[in-house]
């Protein structure tokens, strides 16, 4: 009852309006996110279906007029365009265009004499996103015009078109992916972009939960200490022990909810993305659906089970960040260090958060797999993996590891409410110095 | 008349200061007892280790029978506390915040419906206790947190500078509420203050400590006719005096 009462109070002070608001702005966000991406995706398809292409035809010969026909047959819109230098910058800022193909002067006769004849193909860069080049890219018309000369070729030196596949391709490569003792056919490189687009959404939700919530507790902790409410509590007839857990599990449940509001609006943010992918482009769900069955055969799409035991290790994981806010909390006498005071968190999260993400933890050498392993927060990053991979020992032993890790802090929180350390400590993070002086 | 507190040898050593030194005095039921001294002096010390808040490093304190070092759970039934210079939960309602902390001492809803009752017609708040808290005067405050101390009616409250920082009407108004209920509830009050002045006014008795000692104890009156002083400020002056002479 009394414990009930303390949640109550915890959750009231947790539970804001200001945290609801975060968390309907973040749902908004995601919204429009996969809105915006399918935006931009449909164009991408509707780019790829339809491309826009700029020819400038120097050899103005029968041979490529037929090939800008074909083109245009193809499906694509071309403009001519005319180039009297070779400053392509210059040409494409005149022109107002992004990419150009020019067949230079002597193209045919190069064709004729069996020589190789050159393109010339101009793409202009507009950032790194991947999604924004593509547009720009010529390659596909490139490859257009690459098969309509082989064909001519063919026909001159009398080859058939399979002889030319023939020694153009001459062997046919069979992809096999083996994960422990299971394989598939099909390629690793499938595979992994799979893998790439699929799991990054967990760890992604883990770190800003972990993030959110350790700031909402240290800052709850922190203002009880600023405004003596603390004293108060430590002096009334309730357990330590009481206060403790209904800080943490007022953290925990508003954790909880984030949790739920970022994993509906990642769904729907990938939804958006698939729907704009497979409405559009038939094939494309057809191969990804055999991907989806490789990852099954491989063992890679994670049982329920498996998934529940990832949410024990991040349920851990979630439990190590409240221990240690709280210890954070405690140590904390102004508004200021406050701010400040989640620090230490940040980086041993965001430490083994990058590592996962660039390599395998566990193909390290020794000492730095040695170190990085040290750190709590590297198992809940690599348990997904782990899983996935058969690597149920070392699955374990980070969950083992966390567990001890979580025990030792919750000690060390409690000592700190059931001894006066609580209001007798205090780290003034980046401010000692300047106490002292002022004592003095 | 029954003892309330004991205070027996209380000492406090922090890394580098001793800030309370073998610390000894007791009040009796019904009685309001004032430690007063400069900043520094250790007055916040010796009442934390009173409310159960600091361990203490030598001696004891028992309230009605039960010691501080030994059961302090036993002495939380017992004391409330309002720490010098205390905020409430600013987001909180004045309502709530009583809600809250009576049901911190109880179980009971009635219970808990009482104390509310009381304390709400203690600190004349009215409408506004409806409002959040950090839209509160600093009066406002004080008074709802010293109901709050008193609600529940604890054998002892403890008061570390129940008037500090307070404009003149505010603070007799809160001395007037801490006289009537030791008066017409027998209530026991340890308070603490800086300003020797007003304290005269509303203790029964008081205790001067200086540098973590506690020089001497004993009605105002008395005091100022053993030193030959017109009020306690003068008193402070020539104990302090004294003990450097010694
Ligand atoms: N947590 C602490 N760690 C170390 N020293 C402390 C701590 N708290 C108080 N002190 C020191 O103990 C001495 C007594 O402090 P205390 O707060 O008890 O004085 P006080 O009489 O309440 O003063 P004030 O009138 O300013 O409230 C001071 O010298 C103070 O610097
Ligand atoms: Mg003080």
């Amino acid at each position: 009852m009394k414990f009930i009462n303390l949640l109550k109070k915890e959750l009231s002070e947790i539970i804001t309006v200001q945290m609801i608001a975060t968390m309907g702005v973040l749902i908004v966000v995601f919204m429009m996110m996969g809105n915006l991406m399918s935006g931009a995706i449909d164009s991408v398809v509707e780019d790829a279906t339809n491309p826009k292409i700029n020819i400038c035809d120097l050899d103005d010969t029968e041979l490529t007029d037929s090939l800008i026909n074909g083109l245009k047959d193809a499906g694509a819109e071309i403009t001519e365009i005319s180039v009297n230098s070779d400053n392509y910058a210059a040409v494409l800022k005149e022109n107002k265009i992004k990419n150009l193909i020019i067949i230079p002067d002597g193209f045919t006769e190069s064709v004729e004499n069996k020589e190789k004849p050159k393109l010339i193909s101009v793409s202009k860069m507009e950032s790194a996103a991947t999604l924004a080049n593509i547009t720009n890219d010529n390659s596909g018309a490139a490859s257009f015009i690459n098969n309509c000369v082989t064909n001519i070729v063919a026909q001159q030196t009398g080859m058939s078109m399979e002889d030319i596949d023939l020694i153009t391709n001459p062997i046919e490569v069979d992809e096999n992916t083996v994960v422990a003792d299971k394989t598939a056919n099909i390629s690793i490189s499938t595979i992994t972009a799979k893998l790439a687009s699929q799991s990054s959404m967990l760890p992604i939700v883990l770190f800003v939960l972990i993030m959110l919530t350790s700031q909402s507790l240290i800052t709850s902790v922190s203002n009880e200490k600023i405004d003596k409410t603390l004293e108060t509590l430590l002096s009334a007839p309730v357990s330590r022990v009481s206060i403790i857990t209904a800080k943490m599990l007022a953290a925990a449940i508003a954790a909880l909810l984030n949790a739920v509001v970022m994993m509906v609006g990642f769904l729907v943010f990938m939804k958006d993305i698939t729907n704009g992918v497979t409405e559009q482009l038939g094939e494309v769900v057809g191969e990804s659906l055999s991907v989806d069955k490789a990852l099954d055969v491989l063992g890679l799409n994670l049982s329920v089970g498996q998934y529940i035991l990832v949410g024990i290790q991040f349920f851990v994981t979630m439990m190590i960040c409240l221990s240690v806010s709280i210890i954070l909390g405690s140590l904390v006498n102004d508004a200021k260090s406050a701010q400040t005071a989640i620090l230490p968190i940040t980086i041993i999260v965001m430490f083994p958060y990058v590592i996962t993400l660039l390599t395998d933890v566990n193909a390290l050498s020794t000492v730095p797999r040695i170190l990085i392993n040290a750190i709590p927060f590297t198992h809940s990053f690599t348990a997904m993996s782990n899983l996935m991979f058969g690597n149920v020992k070392m699955f374990a032993i980070g969950l083992g590891y966390q567990i001890l890790v979580f025990a030792v802090c919750l000690f060390i929180a409690l000592k700190l409410f059931k001894s006066d350390k609580i209001l007798t400590l205090s780290l003034n993070f980046g401010k000692k110095k300047k106490k002292v002086q002022t004592e003095d | 008349m029954a003892k309330i507190l004991e205070v027996k040898g209380l000492t406090k050593q922090y890394d580098k200061v001793l800030a309370a030194d073998k610390v000894s005095f007791d009040i009796e039921e019904g009685e309001i007892f004032a430690l007063i001294g400069p900043n520094g002096a250790g007055k916040t010390t010796t009442i934390r280790m009173i409310s159960t808040l600091l361990i203490p490093t030598d001696g004891d304190a028992v309230i009605a029978g039960n010691s501080v070092v030994k059961h302090p759970e036993k002495i939380r039934e017992d004391i409330t506390y309002l720490p010098d210079e205390a905020g409430a939960y600013k987001n909180m309602t004045g309502i709530k915040y009583l809600r809250f902390m009576a049901g911190l001492f109880t179980s009971d809803i009635e219970k808990i419906n009482a104390y509310v009752e009381r304390a709400k017609n203690m600190c004349g708040l009215g409408d506004r206790l409806n409002d959040k808290i950090g839209t509160y005067s600093r009066g406002m405050a004080r008074k709802l947190l010293l109901s709050r101390a008193v609600m529940t009616k604890p054998k002892l409250a403890i008061l570390d500078e129940p008037t500090s920082g307070l404009d003149v009407l505010n603070a007799i108004e809160i001395r007037k509420m801490i006289k009537k209920l030791a008066a017409e509830e027998k209530m026991s009050f340890l308070l603490s203050s800086h300003n020797m002045l007003e304290i005269e006014f509303v203790s029964d008795r008081v205790g001067i400590i200086a540098k973590g000692h506690l020089m001497v104890t004993g009605k105002p009156e008395e005091l100022k006719e053993r030193y030959g002083a017109s009020n306690l400020e003068e008193v402070f002056e020539r104990v302090v005096k004294n003990s450097e002479v010694h």
